[in-house]
């Protein structure tokens, strides 16, 4: 098991996930920056690491890629143990925000840099140098350096790059934050589908969740050092497992209630099942909630601010006890749109789409 | 008039200032080197100016003079011998001043500094006195070693703040490309550092070349360096033939800048 290729371990024991990182610990200092931090990723998936700046994602990915070493857990590829095993045999590929080209060389020498390292060379280096200057559509690009290309150009180089290797995991750190807004949705949808198509494994590091929607599989939202929800990104927004992913993640709207005997009452007159008890807060996505009129309920407020955004209408609701809530309803819903300073009423379409949290 | 316009009377003022210091900057610079070398055409014996005629005899006999084409191909080799000891110590203790993570970094590049403080004299004497203690007396090769120690910051700082402006991650992406230290070291950190290390050479050449101040004491009596042999001149003759040596020299330096711009200029392009 030792000394097979990766490739066939993986086969052998096909319940092990390509990569496992497990209770990784690191600290700088005094300050610990990863804590704990555990998550597995399988064979051809995309995994986002979501969450806000100085929470440890890059410090993370860098535990993978080997440049530091965990002081606590491991990280394991295919089942080895990399902790032992320096950067430079790792099977990682690593996509460097800056790119990191190497700017003495052609684009050519730079995808071939991988291969020379290893002694490969010849006929078989020039043809894998040329399968992936295509697999970036950059096949006529061989001879310039990376002065003389765009960004996006220079972004396909950097994973032109790394897929000469072959790499297992493949590690992207914000690779679309030198790019303008425009060409960035583009090269999302591309780079999603070029690492669907040859089927690799990747981790993928952002702060913008529209990105993260975009691009993943599974999204791991981190907070301070730790994950504190891995799921598909349909999962984490419709049933996020704490208040800080539901607040982080989309829109939402919170307040508080007393739970008791196994369920919760809601301010509409509903009630939820709930496995908690005492005070928790309730979450409430803006589309889980509708208006009417005042007559027809008794959770009762007032529209401050109301917006069309597209087919969309977002109202912007004080209630009677004073909690704020953003309630976003279809257009066509209404023959006309309530006006600001309406009294309303407010129900909540269905109460499982509502989370229940202790309180914080 | 309508371009003049914008600017007030007072920006107007100051660009011109900031021109006139320029100019004047440069005169300073350039004045002392132009005067010597229309010396150095005189056809009177003695160093005066402005000049009275035009010859080329004082360039002819520099070349004739044994010993000064001695002290040339002496200081020559000083300069060379320098720069390589300097390329060869030097660049190691940028690297290690620069990405070491041991504990006295910071004090390593100030220690590297300290000779260079010390004013030429002092250390020239300095070396003098420790040659002899371990019993190497005066020479070309203590004469190198001893202006070595002297210039030695001058190549650590050039490569240093070129290493420190150079992406960290360029060094990680080669590792993580399956280089081992050595070869990121050889094909990336390297020929990123060559422009720093070119302009380096040539200031620890130049110095190697020209240094009076630490090689009065430390060259060897039989092989004498140019500064020291142009001393000499200087005290005991007053013809023009120093200045001419001089217009060799200001040739020389001429040529070494140009030739290190072009290949730096060239590398520039691929940044
Ligand atoms: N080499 C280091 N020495 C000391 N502290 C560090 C070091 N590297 C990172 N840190 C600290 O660790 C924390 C996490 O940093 P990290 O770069 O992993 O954050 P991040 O999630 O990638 O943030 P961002 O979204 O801004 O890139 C930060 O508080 C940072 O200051
Ligand atoms: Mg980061």
């Amino acid at each position: 098991m030792m000394h097979q290729h990766p490739r066939t371990a993986s086969k052998v024991a096909s319940s092990v996930p390509v990569l496992r990182i497990g209770a990784v610990g690191k600290q700088f200092g005094a300050t610990k920056v990863l804590e704990k931090c555990s998550l597995d990723v399988d064979e051809g998936e995309i995994v986002t690491l979501l969450g806000p700046s100085g929470c440890g994602k890059t410090t993370l990915l860098r535990c993978i890629a080997g440049f530091l070493d965990a002081d606590q857990g491991d990280v394991r590829i295919d089942g080895q143990d990399m902790g032992p095993i320096p950067v430079n045999r790792r099977p990682v590929g690593v996509v460097f925000q800056s790119y990191a080209l190497f700017p003495h060389m052609t684009v050519a020498r730079n995808v071939a840099y991988a291969l020379k390292m290893q002694g490969i060379r010849g006929a078989e280096a020039d043809r894998r140098v040329a399968g992936a200057l295509a697999t970036v559509s950059l096949q006529d690009f061989g001879d310039r350096y990376p002065s003389q290309l765009s960004g996006g150009q220079q972004q396909r180089v950097a994973i032109a790059r790394v897929l000469v290797m072959e790499p297992r995991v493949l590690l992207l750190d914000e690779p679309f934050n030198a790019l303008d807004a425009k060409l960035r949705s583009s090269m999302q949808v591309e780079l999603r589908q070029l690492i669907k198509r040859l089927g690799l494994t990747a981790i993928f590091v952002t702060h913008d969740q529209e990105e993260a929607l975009t691009m993943s599989d599974r999204i791991a939202i981190m907070r301070a050092g730790r994950i504190e929800q891995a799921a598909p990104p349909d999962e984490i927004f419709d049933y996020p497992a704490t208040a800080y992913v539901a607040d982080f993640i989309g829109t939402s709207n919170f307040w508080k209630a007393s739970a008791a005997g196994g369920t919760v009452p809601l301010p509409d007159g509903q009630r939820r099942q709930t496995e908690h008890s005492g005070d928790v807060q309730i979450m409430a996505r803006p589309h889980n909630l509708k208006l009417a009129e005042p007559e027809a309920g008794e959770w009762r407020g007032h529209v401050q601010f109301h917006r069309t955004i597209g087919a969309l209408i977002e109202y912007h609701v004080e209630t009677s006890d004073g909690v704020l809530l953003q309630v976003a309803t279809m257009r066509q819903e209404r023959a006309a749109p309530f006006d600001d300073g309406a009294a309303v009423s407010l129900h909540i379409i269905d109460p499982t789409y509502c989370a229940v949290y202790p309180a914080s | 008039m309508t371009a003049l316009r914008k600017y007030s009377l007072g920006d107007i003022f100051g660009v011109g200032l900031i021109f006139a210091v320029g100019l004047f900057t440069l005169l300073l610079l350039v004045a002392p080197s132009i005067i010597v070398v229309i010396i150095s055409f005189d056809t009177r014996a003695f160093v005066s100016f402005p000049p009275e005629g035009f010859t080329l005899r004082w360039y002819a006999e520099v070349f004739q003079q044994g010993e000064l084409v001695e002290a040339m191909a002496n200081s020559l080799q000083v300069g060379l011998t320098v720069t390589v000891l300097c390329i060869l110590l030097g660049v190691p203790t940028a690297l290690a001043c620069a990405r070491g993570r041991f504990k006295g970094t910071t004090a390593l590049s100030v220690f590297v500094l300290v000779p260079h403080m010390v004013p030429g004299i002092v250390l020239g004497v300095a070396v003098l006195f420790a040659g002899a203690l371990v019993g190497v007396s005066p020479s070309i090769w203590l004469q190198s070693i001893s202006i070595t120690v002297f210039i030695l910051a001058v190549m650590v700082r050039t490569v240093q703040s070129r290493l420190v402006r150079l992406d960290p991650a360029l060094e990680e992406a080669a590792a993580n490309l399956r280089a081992t230290p050595f070869q990121s070291l050889r094909t990336v950190t390297f020929p990123l550092l060559m422009p720093a290390i070119l302009a380096g050479a040539v200031f620890t050449f130049v110095e190697g070349f020209d240094n009076l101040s630490v090689a009065i004491f430390t060259h060897g009596f039989r092989d004498r360096p140019l500064p020291v042999e142009l001393l000499a001149l200087v005290q005991y003759t007053s013809s023009p033939l120093v200045a001419a040596v001089s217009g060799v020299q200001i040739v020389l330096a001429i040529a070494a800048l140009i030739a290190v711009s072009l290949s730096i200029g060239l590398d520039n392009v691929n940044e």
